[in-house]
């Protein structure tokens, strides 16, 4: 059985303003384990990145319970929140997020120097390499993030999102800012990384990278509607929850 | 002139719209503005406008300097006798003044006033073309040995103490128990040139035969006794070079001088030379320094409030970077869209110029209520075309400035990507250099800024805080008048001041009375020196009796205080302060411990020292000053009163008891210590407001600039820092990063501000010799910490709602 990574209990998310209430999301029960590769699509304002930035603790859910690895993580501080995006949860966004004042390398190894543990420069280094190697990016080490094309930032926000070994990937329409032959090359490597073992879950409103995901889920309105029973993993089948 | 109307109605509608930045730029520029042009029409005033006279440029004042072949020039000062050998014998100048200042009180009026009485000869209204309210000015007839008892009024005394009386002519008034016919009162509009100090004008104006030394045939054909009360004005009419001119006048001055002091003990190595100052120099005197220092300061604030304003611009420019591409889109060429920034900051500085002017009002009105008493001419400040044209000048000068500054940042060519990119683009941006150039230039102006401010406020603390030897509370100086003093006869004088001092002993508020100077009245100097050795020197002497001492609780070191039997019997007897008696015995040739029972030769008449007691001094002297103790002379008519503490004394109650005690007797003065203390200290409790004041207010600038810098730089990079966030980074990484990023403007900016002093203080390291000393070091680290702490409040607090809510925030708002 595989180890289960994200588990999240009737999670809402409500927005406020002066005079309405928005509910993004509605009692969302989800649960993601080692190795799965979850997509989530809808349309437009389906509450998808919400949901996406409550599992990345980029966001607080307004009530509910969330658990990484075991851990309760729905009641934070920022500061703690910040150590288990640093620890456990990789980002890649639509717009790379790159910092164009640094080096690729630094870029790469900025979750390093963000770590509680004092990383040394050789493991750094080494690391970095590595995950460079892995999305072939090394030759671009020392270049600037605009200096290269969109498909190869990508390729390096990956790497920065591998770096810290993440419990999870969690990937924000990554193809949304690429051409579609570079989307597809980005998608190969997402396949890639999966079938080596990363757990990920993708927010995407295009089907065909939709399809590639083993559990395909479906949010309309701040609820997920559907999820395909053929698609999903076995893990999948027995843990998540379809409200 | 169409579209002139319609740009500055669009630039009001948008600067409406966005109402903090409009209020911050007026109120930051109106202020500092307003201080600027407070400050340059001073210095016009006293710089550059002609004095209100008729031919001021050929004015001059005549000094004696009296000059020691060994020590050089001791000062300048005129012997009476000398001074009206120059009025009678000098052809150099067409037309001159005998000017004498003394004060008196005038015991016709019920209210016996003390006023500032001016002693002159005809040639003083002609000399500065002087109007009149009513009457005339003196005529020949009341030229000098003329003794024609006639007396004119300032316009000023004649509203004040006489009234505005409009039947004021040939009425009298008495002064120092003479009646003076009253024939003119000068017109209000009369600028009285203020020789005798800064804000000292005078009330009533006498003919020259009536001053004190005129009237005293001793002081009068006497020599040794020198005066700075006393003046020669003259307009020069001559071919001669000014060198030529003090050579003529000094070869038989300085002869006669020397003929008749010859013999005096004291004057053996002295001659006296005429040196000509320009009238202008003269009042002015050395205050040109003091205004170019607030001058300076101005314009140091100035700089810091135009880069505070440069950055808002440069961030609105930004802001409206949608509006300028439509503009753009729609045919606006590179011209017009630089007409549109300048009638926005035209609008503004100009707003913000008659803010400047409103605020100038009111420091003219500052200046003239407060510092009258130590800057020349201040009456005189008022918007004039000077100020105007300095206004209208610096007005177009910012608003060019700011909308070239704003234009600079602007790609036009760039200006339609922004369009095409739904306006998400950021086209226009301050750079990254330009926002490190304005964090150093706002650093560097800010810590010299501060750090002279503190150094001078420090400065002034000290002193106003130093210990002077004595405590002045509960003392107060009086000084009586004697009227007719030639019909008392010096017993029956010394009866009554006796009488007098024990009725003031008798009042319920008073403690002790003692008569002699106080001691922070302006005293005499006098020649002394052992007698068993040359050394000569003029020390302050003080004329005491016994009590003195005791009631101003200054300690006998060492030997006796004077004691009654002395005082009666006007022995001459000597007390030193410890610092004189340490002279004398390291430069004077007394043995140590022998400075007790040495006799001293004073005026070479011989004294014994008999006591030593500890020095006291004035708040300004630096140290302790050496002193000598003479016993008062029994017609003496100085007291120092000690009161019970949290009484006093007023003035209505003294005069009426002298007025028991003789009829003759008026008050002349009566003031506390305390408040003499503050007047001297004036000028120190000014710097130490206006370093305070300026310090907070460069500092509350700087901060607020500093902070605009910086919040637009955050918000630049809201983004990236929430980026860094969402990969991991914690608050205290971020804030972190954001003062490490801005720590190398600042140590730049530091550097800079180090570089700058150290040259200020290469340069002026004579003008500024007194205030370099090794405790600016601490206070230039007081003030780098102030300024860091500054910076890292500037850092953090903008970069706080981002640290502080969730990541996404940062993040979605900038995608």
């Amino acid at each position: 059985m595989s180890k289960i990574k994200i588990q999240m209990k009737n999670i809402t998310k409500v927005f406020e303003t002066e005079d309405m209430e928005t509910h993004a999301l509605k009692n969302v029960n989800l649960t993601i384990s080692s190795g799965d590769y979850v997509s989530i699509s809808g349309p437009s304002g389906c509450g998808k990145s919400t949901l996406l930035s409550l599992m990345g603790l980029l966001d607080m859910p307004s009530s509910g319970e969330y658990i990484i690895e075991g851990v309760d993580v729905a009641n934070l501080s920022l500061d703690e929140a910040a150590e288990v995006r640093n620890s456990k949860i990789g980002f890649i966004f639509q717009s790379f997020n790159l910092i164009d004042e640094i080096s690729v390398f630094d870029n790469v190894a900025l979750p390093l120097r963000y770590n509680k543990e004092d990383v040394s420069a050789s493991e750094i280094e080494r690391r970095v390499n590595k995950c460079l190697e892995m999305v072939s990016m090394t030759h671009r080490s020392q270049h600037k993030p605009n200096q290269l094309s969109g498909g190869q930032q990508q390729r390096i926000a990956i790497a920065r999102a591998l770096v810290s070994e993440p419990a999870i990937l969690l990937v924000d329409e990554a193809t949304g800012n690429l051409d579609s032959n570079t989307g597809d090359q980005i998608m190969d490597m997402l396949d890639k990384l999966n079938q080596n073992g990363t757990t990920i879950c993708m927010v995407t409103h295009e089907s065909r990278y939709a399809d590639r995901a083993t559990t395909q889920l479906r949010l309309l309105d701040g609820e997920i509607l559907t999820v395909p029973p053929s698609k999903q993993s076995s893990k999948a089948q027995e843990e998540a929850a379809v409200n | 002139m169409n579209q002139i109307s319609y740009q500055l109605k669009q630039a009001w509608a948008g600067l409406c719209v966005k109402k903090g930045f409009l209020v911050t730029i007026v109120t930051t520029l109106g202020i500092t503005l307003g201080a600027l042009l407070c400050i340059l029409t001073l210095a016009y005033v006293m710089i550059l406008k002609p004095l209100p006279y008729p031919e001021q440029e050929d004015l001059y004042q005549v000094n004696s300097a009296v000059i020691d072949s060994e020590r050089g020039r001791l000062g300048a000062a005129f012997e009476y006798p000398i001074l009206i050998k120059l009025f009678d014998d000098q052809t150099v100048f067409s037309q001159s003044a005998l000017v004498r200042y003394e004060s008196g009180v005038v015991s016709s009026l019920p209210s016996q006033p003390t006023v500032k009485s001016t002693f002159v000869t005809p040639g003083w209204f002609e000399l500065l073309d002087i109007n009149m309210a009513m009457g005339r000015t003196f005529e020949e007839t009341e030229n000098k040995d003329t003794h024609n008892p006639v007396a004119i009024l300032s316009y000023h005394s004649w509203q004040n103490d006489f009234g505005g009386d409009s039947s004021i002519l040939e009425q009298t008034l008495t002064l120092g128990g003479t009646n003076f016919r009253i024939v003119g009162v000068v017109a209000d509009s009369f600028i009285e040139p203020e020789l005798n100090g800064s804000g000292v004008k005078t009330d009533i104006f006498l003919p020259w035969d009536f001053n004190a030394y005129g009237m005293n045939p001793r002081s009068r054909e006497g020599y040794g006794n020198f005066s700075f009360d006393q003046r020669f004005i003259g307009k020069l009419d001559s071919t001669l070079s000014i060198p030529q001119v003090e050579e003529t006048l000094t070869t038989p001055l300085n002869l006669l001088w020397r003929e008749n002091v010859h013999t005096f003990d004291g004057f053996e190595n002295w001659t006296i030379r005429m040196e000509l100052q320009p009238f202008k120099e003269t009042v002015l005197g050395d205050s040109q320094n003091t205004v170019l220092l607030l001058l300076a300061g101005v314009v140091g604030l100035i700089l810091i409030a135009c880069t505070n304003i440069t950055n808002l611009f440069m961030s609105r420019t930004a802001d409206q970077q949608r509006e300028l591409a439509i503009q753009a889109a729609v045919g606006a060429n590179k011209r017009h869209i630089f007409r549109t920034l300048f009638a926005q900051s035209g609008l503004v500085v100009s707003m913000s110029m008659a803010v400047a002017l409103i605020i100038s009002t009111v420091g003219f009105w500052i200046l003239q209520q407060y510092l009258a008493l130590r800057l020349p001419r201040v009456e005189e400040l008022a918007i004039n075309g000077v100020t105007l044209g300095a206004a209208l000048f610096i007005t177009l000068l910012l608003g060019f400035t700011f909308a070239r500054i704003s234009a600079s940042m602007i790609n036009y060519r760039a200006l339609n990507s922004t369009l095409q990119s739904s306006g998400k683009g950021t086209g226009i941006q301050v750079s990254p250099t330009v926002r490190r150039w304005l964090i150093i230039s706002q650093v560097s102006i800010v810590t010299i800024l501060v750090f002279v401010n503190i150094g001078l406020l420090k400065d002034s603390l000290k002193i106003i805080n130093q210990p002077i030897g004595f405590e002045t509370d509960n003392l107060s100086a009086l000084t009586l008048e004697i009227n007719s003093a030639d019909s008392l006869s010096e017993e029956e004088t010394k009866q009554l001041l006796r009488e007098l001092q024990n009725k003031l002993i008798a009042l319920p508020q008073v403690e002790d009375v003692t008569r002699g100077t106080a001691p922070l009245d302006t005293g005499i100097a006098i020649i002394q020196g052992p007698e068993a050795t040359q050394e000569r020197s003029s020390l302050p002497t003080r004329f005491v009796d016994e009590k003195y001492f005791q009631v101003l609780g200054q300690p006998l070191l060492e030997g006796d205080s004077f004691s009654e039997a002395d005082v009666n019997d006007q022995n001459n007897l000597m007390i030193v302060n410890d610092v004189y008696a340490e002279s004398l015995v390291t430069h004077g040739g007394i043995e140590e411990g022998s400075v007790i029972g040495t006799t001293m030769l004073v005026a070479s008449n011989p004294y014994t020292i008999i006591g030593i007691v500890q020095g006291v001094k004035k708040p300004t002297e630096k140290e302790v000053p050496m002193k000598a103790y003479l016993i008062a002379e029994a017609n003496d008519t100085q007291f120092v009163i000690k009161l019970k503490p949290n009484q006093t004394l007023d003035r209505d109650l003294t005069v009426s008891i002298a007025q028991e005690v003789s009829r003759q007797f008026f008050v002349s003065k009566l003031e506390t210590l305390n408040d003499q203390s503050d007047e001297l200290l004036f000028t120190q409790y000014t710097t130490a407001i206006t370093s305070a004041v300026l310090a907070l207010l460069t500092f509350f600038l700087a901060a607020i600039g500093l902070y605009g810098i910086l919040s637009y730089a955050t918000q630049m990079r809201r983004f990236e820092l929430g980026t860094r966030l969402a990969i991991g980074a914690k608050r205290f990484d971020v804030v972190r990063l954001i003062v490490k990023d801005n720590a190398i403007s600042v140590g730049i900016g530091f550097v800079i501000s180090i570089i700058a002093l150290l040259g200020l203080f290469i340069g002026y390291s004579e003008a500024l010799n007194d205030y370099i000393n090794s405790q600016l070091i601490p206070v230039f680290f007081v003030t780098l910490a102030l300024i860091s702490v500054m910076v890292l409040f500037a850092c953090y607090w903008p970069v706080r709602p981002i640290i502080n809510s969730s990541p996404i925030r940062s993040l979605r708002n900038s995608d």
